[in-house]
């Protein structure tokens, strides 16, 4: 280690295995000092000492640490401390364990297959005319009888072979004109960007470009960043990757990314998922031996608060009464213009949301899944950090939020990732013991959303649970772990890393179910519509596999309603955002969508956290209405 | 023609269980008489509508270690006696408790950490001297009192005593041991209806059997919150006999603990000059907090001060119309 450095109140922090220094001012905590090292700190309460989460071990140097309980007195011998609790006062070489790490050491996920967006259910519905599309036009060269100008006879053309009754071009665009038309021979390919009801002539290229012309579409999630790239002529996907959303260093929960906002500025959460969008789009592009400059646009949908980051919107007024959004329905920008690489003009599309906390997620959902234009009453249950829910009739629509936490997207949870390779994505208990089994069919790492769900299930079907979720230690694999009980999936070894369930996962788990089962409830009931009249539930959700409806019915995430069916329709936030980009009917009506939905805010429901206390339980307190539940676990109320 | 009155009296499906404490010899126990609470039919003292076939009833405390916190007023009436369960139990018994609620305060590890030894002589001596029915309360500390449970319900065996208490993090033990030595059992819940409601489906799910539990939905003294735990005691009950079988148990209150902690009691005249004398004003707060959870349907009482059961076992009485 090289010696302290004296007369400056510079330390040096070294991340081990990474290799990676930064230098922070003396008394800095680790965590900032992780974050500017670009070191993917797990951190769920943003660095309040809360979670517990953000252990590392000191190696060499001197810390101050606050004290801790989240730490046993063997650890802190061993050099543990939380990073966020923990200041520098030396030059200090510190540990980063894999457990305190972000998934996949928050690399580009390589295998998003299970990310794969459905094909979404509404596809044939809209003409397939993308927002932004090439047009490669032959046009006459000017003579004494056709003198018009060189924009006006562009125009001309353009409109002869599409509608555009506004047209527009930027200066930039003239100016380069002249020399283009006639060094092209009148023959180029121009841009067109659909912006409300103008149309933006982005470019004038040389030539036959016509077949170059791609977008992306990205989900946007509080937890994990979707994309995919399309081929806006042939409307196929060419690629998809995915990755953790950075912005999570500033706290899982969007609340506490808006304080973090409010406190360390918001180009840096801005920032962070720009920069997660441009190295996947880096990616993508490589991948399919697309240039940059004929990826025309990005179309994002994502929550409320997301899409402030995204744009840079202060979030502020989100979180404090009456919850009201900067913009739910911001218009087209130029992608450059909040960071996003993509050709220097092309623009940035953006769902439209709903309310405060309703977002262009759910409106890309129900375009997604055809409910806009369902005739018989619907659920449905977007499941991921904020847990969205609509319901409606065939007339109306209502939708409202619920914070779940990030369980079921794999974070919050001790050995929980994405569903990149290695992840059990099923769980099954049987007589002869619990199967697994993995994407990729690769060495368990940890757990996804749809393993966690079926962990859980399947530990209160079998009986390792009771029904307030607690463990039973007497049962095979629930061993003591880390001072708490923990149910060990995967024993160490054999190649394989530990899977454990601990009893503190079991209960983020069941508040994120009781979270979201409390939303379907109220809305129920403030709707005043009969739970059997219900005959569609559809299941939404970043979980990279199908769940198993008989376990999320268990779990009581799903209400219990014999008479409906229970669909998977995965990722429709993104198969919403690949419709809007390849159709501008399809993004038309999402924004009639999006001002169709009522927006129900839970905060004004008086008996919501009574709601959530009594679906704490499993799979509720009132087993009334778990019919299917009780006959099958034959759960023993009297009747 | 008059008019005639419409009938608004309510009816409801289903009555409390009927809870018996205590176990004479005939029935393997000990106790010279037995309590039975529960059994109604109706909303408290509601008799023109149902049946209130057993009135609530008033359990004192008797303490394994002297009431040391216990102000002089509450300690006054006792200050012979507190070194001995046995002979503090007498003395509530000459006062007109109808049980005893022993509280094992003394095992706590962060106070006298007596041993469940010690704790099996306490409880063996309050049942020597007495001949009214027990009620067992461990310490609170949870670990601890997994270790204290198993002896002491074995050396009451047969007596048919109510345990407590159980929570949503802490029930095996209890119910498994109330189950084999033939004992009831009170399930704590933190003044929360949906809680109160999962202790006793845990309870259940363990095998244990509805109708042998008694609710403790935690307590309020008046002045502290007492109206949000009326208003959970009141959804209980009505819940119970509208027919929600995991509700309809009796219910107990913890009236003297949190009445004697409060400043309103406690506080000497001296320090409060215009409140009044503390010898009147603390067991008549005693009395009134108890009076309100008579009325959102309290059927077990614990108390402390002599003065203050005297009047509430009055109060019950004249409500129902059996005294003047």
């Amino acid at each position: 280690m090289e010696p302290e450095l004296t007369g400056t109140n510079l330390v040096r922090v070294t991340f081990r295995p990474d290799g990676k220094a930064v230098e922070v001012e003396r008394g800095e905590t680790l965590l900032s000092a992780a974050q500017a090292a670009g070191i993917p700190l797990v951190s769920i309460c943003g660095g309040e000492g809360i979670c517990g989460r953000c252990r590392v071990i000191v190696r060499g140097g001197k810390v101050e640490a606050a004290p801790t309980l989240h730490l046993s007195r063997e650890e802190i011998k061993k050099g543990y401390v939380l990073a966020c609790q923990a200041r520098v006062l030396s030059d200090v070489e510190v540990e980063v364990p894999p457990e305190s790490r972000e998934g996949a050491a928050a690399a580009v996920d390589r295998d998003a297959r299970g990310f794969l967006a459905p094909e979404a259910e509404a596809r044939d519905t809209f003409a397939r005319e993308p927002l932004v599309r090439k047009l490669y036009l032959e046009l006459p060269p000017p003579t004494l009888e056709d003198n018009t100008g060189d924009q006006e006879r562009l125009f001309r053309e353009v409109r002869r072979r599409a509608e555009a009754p506004i047209l527009q071009a930027g200066l930039k665009v003239l100016r380069g004109l002249p020399p283009l038309l006639r060094g092209a021979g009148w023959r180029v390919t121009v841009t067109l960007a659909q912006r409300g009801g103008t149309v933006e002539l982005l470019q004038a290229e040389p030539g036959d470009r016509a077949r170059e012309a791609y977008g992306v579409a990205v989900d946007v999630g509080t937890s994990t960043v979707v994309t995919h790239l399309m081929d806006l002529r042939t409307g196929k996907t060419l690629g998809a990757e995915a990755r953790y959303n950075s912005q999570r260093a500033f706290g899982e929960e969007v609340t506490r990314r808006i304080i973090a906002a409010e406190r360390e500025g918001l180009e840096k959460l801005q920032g962070a998922v720009v920069e997660d969008i441009n190295g996947l789009i880096a990616l993508l592009i490589e991948q399919a031996e697309v240039k940059l400059q004929d990826v025309l646009a990005v179309m994002c949908a994502g929550n409320t608060a997301m899409t402030h980051f995204l744009l840079g919107l202060p979030p502020g007024t989100l979180r404090k009464s009456p919850y009201v959004a900067a913009a739910l329905a911001p218009p087209p920008v130029r992608a450059a213009e909040v960071g996003i690489r993509i050709n220097p003009r092309g623009l940035l599309y953006v769902v439209p949301g709903i309310g405060g906390w309703v977002g262009g997620d759910v409106t890309a959902g129900l375009l997604a899944t055809g409910l806009f234009r369902a005739t018989e009453p619907f659920l449905f249950i977007d499941i991921g950090t904020n847990g969205e829910v609509v319901l409606g009739d065939g007339d109306w629509m209502v939708a409202a939020s619920a914070s779940a936490g990030p369980a079921f997207e794999g974070a919050g949870v001790t050995c929980g990732m994405r569903a990149a390779r290695g992840a059990i994505h099923r769980v099954e208990f049987a007589s002869g013991g619990v199967r697994y089994w993995t994407v990729g069919d690769e060495p368990p790492r940890g757990l996804c959303g749809s393993g966690i769900i079926d962990t859980v299930a399947g530990l209160f079907r079998a009986g390792y649970i009771d029904r307030s979720g607690r463990l039973d230690p007497d049962r095979p694999g629930v061993v003591e772990w880390h001072g708490e009980l923990a149910f060990r999936l995967v024993p160490e070894g054999e190649g394989a890393r530990e899977v454990v369930v601990t009893q503190r996962d079991i209960e983020n788990v069941l508040r994120a179910k009781a979270a979201i089962y409390a939303a379907v409830s109220i809305l129920l009931r403030e709707m005043g519509l009969e739970p059997e009249r219900i005959k569609q539930i559809y299941i939404a959700g970043a979980f990279g596999s199908h769940i198993d409806p008989e376990n999320a019915v268990a779990l009581g995430l799903v209400p219990d309603l014999p008479g409906a069916e229970i669909t998977f329709v995965g990722n429709t936030s993104l198969a919403g955002a690949k419709l809007c980009l390849l159709s501008k009917d399809a993004f038309a009506e999402a924004e009639r969508l999006a001002r169709r939905v009522t927006y129900y805010d839970l905060i004004n429901c008086p008996y919501y956290y009574e709601e959530f206390m009594a679906a704490k339980f499993l799979p509720h307190t009132d087993l009334s209405r778990f019919p299917t539940v009780v006959k099958t676990l034959r759960l023993g109320e009297p009747v | 023609m008059g008019v005639e009155v419409p009938d608004v009296k309510e009816s409801f499906p289903q009555a409390i269980y009927t809870v018996t404490i205590g176990a004479t010899p005939e029935d393997g126990g000990t106790r010279a008489k037995v309590v039975t609470v529960g059994g109604e039919t109706a909303l408290p003292f509601h008799t023109f509508e149902g049946e209130i076939p057993h009135p609530p009833v008033v359990a004192m405390e008797v303490w394994d270690v002297p009431g040391e916190d216990w102000p002089d007023v509450v300690r006054e009436p006792f200050s012979e006696v507190m070194g001995d369960p046995g002979a503090w139990a007498v003395k509530c018994v000459e006062y007109g408790a109808d049980l005893i609620c022993l509280r094992l305060v003394g095992c706590d590890p962060n106070g006298a950490d007596k041993s469940p030894e010690d704790a099996v002589q306490a409880v063996k001596r309050v049942l020597e001297t007495v001949g009214v029915p027990l009620i067992i309360w461990g310490c609170g500390n949870p670990e601890k009192d997994n270790e204290v449970f198993p002896l002491v319900a074995e050396a009451v065996k047969g007596e048919n005593c109510l345990l407590g208490t159980i929570t949503q993090d802490n029930y095996k033990t209890l119910v498994a041991v109330a189950t084999a030595y033939g004992h009831k059992l009170i399930a704590e819940s933190p003044v929360d209806i949906n809680i109160a409601k999962q202790v006793n489906i845990l309870a259940m799910d363990a095998g244990f059997p509805l109708e042998k539990l008694v609710i403790y939905p935690s307590t309020g003294a008046l002045g502290y919150g007492i109206e949000y735990v009326y208003s959970i005691m009141e959804r209980t009950r009505l819940a119970g006999l509208g027919g929600d079988k995991l509700m309809a148990m009796p219910i107990l209150c913890d009236i003297g603990k949190e009445v004697w902690g409060v400043k309103e009691a406690r506080a000497p005249r001296e320090e409060q000059p215009e409140w009044g004398d503390e010898r009147l004003r603390g067991p008549l707060w005693e009395a009134t907090t108890a009076y309100v959870y008579l009325m959102a349907g309290a059927d077990i009482l614990v108390m402390r001060h002599p003065e203050a059961v005297r009047a509430t076992k009055a109060f019950i009485e004249k409500i129902l119309g059996r005294q003047g």
